[in-house]
C-alpha cells in the first residue's frame, strides 16, 4: 500500500519535473517567436503584452529590407561551408594516421590537437589579430574561414579517429589485395563506412562556424563581410533596438541549425569529450 | 584478429613507415601551428614588448605591461567576477544537469521532446540566446517584469540590468542556461553506460534509492563528471558573447570578466600590451586545465 503510494508520487513528480524543464528551456524561444510577431507599437507598449494583439507576420517579409539579411546569410554560409571543407580535408588524413599507423611523434601530435580543443579565439585574440595582420587577413572572409577551420580541427580529428577505429582494418587490407592503395582504400572502403562520424563532424563544424561571434566581431568591420551573428549584434548599436526584426532574423538564423543539430546530437558527447565517455 | 596477408604486412610496415606517414598529418599540423600556435607565440612576444599607440611592437620592456596591468584599479574586481562567474556557472549547471540527466534516463511519455528542447541553447548562437534574455529582463518592456506583476510578486518594475547586484545574477543565469545542454548530454551518456546488473543486485540487497545513487551512480559517473567539469571550466572562463550582449561588462567594469576586460583593453582603450599580458596569464591558467584534462582522459585508456 505504502509502496503503491510512493510509486504514484514518484510518477507524478517525474512528469512535473519534465514539464518544468520543458517550460524553462522553451521559454526564451517562445518569447523570441512571440516578440518577432509583434508590431513596433506593441513592442514598446506599456504595459507590455504577452501574446501579440495583432500577429505581424509581415515582419518576416520586412526584415529582408531592414538589414542586408541576404548578404549576412550568404556570408555565414560561405564561411561555414569553406571552414568545414578545410577542417575535413585536413582532419581526414590526420585521423586516418592516428587510427591506422604507428610512428614517432604520433603521441606528441595527438596531445597537441587535444590541447587546441581547449583554446578559444578570445584568449589568443591579441596574437591572432596580429598574425591575421601579417597575412593581410584582417577584415576578410578568408580570415574568418581559416580561423574557424583551425579551432574546430580538434573536434573533427577526434570524432573521425573514433569512427575509423571501430571499422575493422581487414576490410581495407582486403581492398589492398584487390589492388587499391592506401588512399583508394580510405576513399572507397573506410570513408563510406564512417559516414555517421563524417556527417557528425561536418554538421558540428558547420554550426560552430555559423554561430561564431567573438572573432568575427573583432576582425570584420566592412558591412559587406559581416556574418549573421555580427549582423544580429549590430541591432544593439542603433538608437532604439528593433526587437521584432532582431528576433525575426534570429529565428531564420536558428531554425536550420537546430534541425541539423538534433540530427547529430547523440554522437556529440563522445566527440567532444574525446572518447573519455563510453561510446 | 586474422593474420595479415604478406602483402598487407608489407604495405603496413614497409612502404608506409618512411617519411610519407608524416604527409598524412601535415595539413592538419600546418593549420594548427599557423593559426593557433603562432598566435600563441606572438601573444607572448607582445606581452613582453613595448607596443606603440599605432600597434607597432618594439623591443623587450622589462615586464612593463604586466606592471601596468597590476596597477589597473579594476583588475581585482574583474578577477573576482571571473572566479564567481566560472565557479557558480559550472557548479550550478553541473548540479542541475545531474538532476535533468537522471530524469531523462527514465522512461516517460514525451522524453524525446524534452531531450530535444534541452538541446536548443547548445545549437543556438550564444548571441541570440543572450539577446532574448536581455529582452526578457528589460525594465519597461521585459516579459519577466510583466509576469511578476501579473502574479503580484512585485509592485513596480525592477531594473534588472541597471545595477551589478542584479545584472550579474542575470548573467550567471544566462551562463547556466547555456551550459546545461552539453553537461546534461555528457552525464546522460555516462548514465546509460552503467550496467543494469549493478542496480539489480543492489535491489536484491535491499538498497534504497539514495544508497543506490551514492554507491553506484555517483562512483560510476566519476569519469564523465570530471571530464565535463574540466571542459566546462575552460568553456565558461572563455565565454564572451553572453556578457558582451547583455551588459558589455558595464557599468564601469562592474560585470566584466577577464575575457570582456581584455577585449576592452585591446580594442577599445588601445592598451595592447596590457591586453596581451592578461591574455598570457589566462592562457597559462587554461593550459593548466588542458593538461589536467589530457592527463585525466588518457589515464582511463591505460
Amino acid at each position: 500500500m505504502m509502496d503503491m503510494l510512493k510509486r504514484r508520487i514518484l510518477h507524478v513528480l517525474k512528469y512535473l519535473g519534465a514539464l518544468l524543464i520543458l517550460g524553462v528551456f522553451s521559454f526564451p524561444y517562445l518569447i523570441m517567436i512571440l516578440t518577432s510577431l509583434k508590431n513596433r507599437t506593441e513592442i514598446f507598449a506599456i504595459p507590455p503584452t504577452f501574446f501579440p494583439k495583432v500577429w505581424q507576420f509581415q515582419n518576416f517579409v520586412d526584415m529582408w529590407a531592414k538589414v542586408p539579411l541576404a548578404q549576412y546569410m550568404s556570408n555565414s554560409f560561405v564561411i561555414a561551408t569553406c571552414a568545414t571543407s578545410i577542417t575535413l580535408v585536413c582532419a581526414i588524413p590526420a585521423a586516418y594516421a592516428l587510427a591506422r599507423m604507428k610512428f614517432r611523434g604520433l603521441n606528441a601530435y595527438m596531445y597537441l590537437v587535444l590541447v587546441t580543443q581547449m583554446f578559444s579565439p578570445i584568449v589568443l585574440l591579441v596574437g591572432l589579430f596580429r598574425v591575421m595582420g601579417w597575412f593581410g587577413l584582417v577584415d576578410t572572409i578568408a580570415g574568418l574561414i581559416i580561423v574557424n577551420a583551425a579551432f574546430n580541427q580538434a573536434f573533427a580529428v577526434w570524432i573521425l579517429k573514433g569512427y575509423f577505429s571501430t571499422i575493422p582494418y581487414e576490410l581495407e587490407q582486403s581492398a589492398w589485395i584487390d589492388g587499391c592503395n592506401r588512399v583508394q582504400g580510405l576513399f572507397r572502403v573506410l570513408l563510406p563506412l564512417s559516414a555517421p562520424g563524417l556527417i557528425t563532424a561536418l554538421i558540428f563544424v558547420f554550426i560552430a562556424a555559423w554561430n561564431e561571434f567573438t572573432f568575427a566581431l573583432t576582425i570584420i568591420s566592412t558591412e559587406a563581410y559581416k556574418p549573421l551573428t555580427v549582423g544580429i549584434y549590430a541591432f544593439f548599436g542603433k538608437y532604439d533596438v528593433q526587437w521584432q526584426y532582431l528576433f525575426a532574423v534570429s529565428i531564420v538564423a536558428t531554425v536550420p541549425v537546430i534541425a541539423l543539430f538534433l540530427g547529430i546530437e547523440k554522437h556529440l558527447a563522445s566527440g567532444l569529450t574525446s572518447g573519455a565517455v563510453k561510446e | 584478429m586474422e593474420p595479415l596477408t604478406r602483402m598487407a604486412q608489407r604495405k603496413r610496415r614497409g612502404r608506409f613507415s618512411g617519411l610519407s606517414v608524416y604527409l598524412w598529418i601535415l595539413p592538419s599540423l600546418l593549420l594548427i601551428v599557423a593559426i593557433i600556435f603562432v598566435p600563441v607565440f606572438e601573444l607572448f612576444r607582445t606581452s613582453f614588448s613595448e607596443v606603440t599607440r599605432s600597434g607597432l611592437v618594439k623591443g623587450w620592456n622589462d615586464f612593463q605591461n604586466y606592471l601596468d596591468l597590476f596597477r589597473e584599479e579594476n583588475l581585482l574586481l574583474v578577477l573576482r567576477n571571473t572566479l564567481v562567474w566560472t565557479v557558480v556557472v559550472v557548479g550550478v549547471a553541473t548540479v542541475l544537469s545531474m538532476g535533468i540527466a537522471l530524469l531523462l534516463n527514465r522512461r516517460f511519455f514525451g522524453r524525446r521532446v524534452v531531450r530535444s528542447v534541452i538541446i536548443f541553447p547548445w545549437a543556438t548562437s550564444l548571441i541570440i540566446t543572450a539577446s532574448v534574455w536581455k529582452w526578457i529582463f528589460d525594465y519597461n518592456y521585459g516579459t519577466l517584469n510583466l509576469i511578476l506583476k501579473f502574479f503580484h510578486l512585485i509592485g513596480a518594475n525592477v531594473y534588472w540590468l541597471a545595477q551589478p547586484s542584479s545584472s550579474f545574477p542575470v548573467l550567471l543565469w544566462a551562463g547556466i542556461f547555456d551550459t546545461i545542454p552539453f553537461t546534461t548530454i555528457v552525464i546522460l551518456a555516462g548514465l546509460q553506460s552503467i550496467p543494469d546488473v549493478l542496480y539489480e543486485s543492489a535491489d536484491i540487497d535491499g538498497a534504497g534509492g539514495y544508497r543506490k545513487f551514492a554507491h553506484i551512480t555517483l562512483p560510476m559517473l566519476k569519469q564523465p563528471l570530471t571530464v565535463c567539469t574540466v571542459l566546462n571550466i575552460i568553456y565558461v572562463f572563455n565565454s564572451f558573447p553572453i556578457i558582451w550582449t547583455i551588459t558589455r561588462g558595464d557599468p564601469l567594469n562592474q560585470t566584466d570578466t577577464v575575457v570582456t576586460y581584455l577585449y576592452k583593453l585591446a580594442f577599445q582603450v588601445n592598451k595592447m600590451g596590457q591586453a596581451a599580458s592578461i591574455s598570457v596569464l589566462s592562457f597559462l591558467f587554461l593550459l593548466f586545465f588542458s593538461i589536467l584534462y589530457v592527463t585525466l582522459t588518457q589515464e582511463r585508456k591505460k
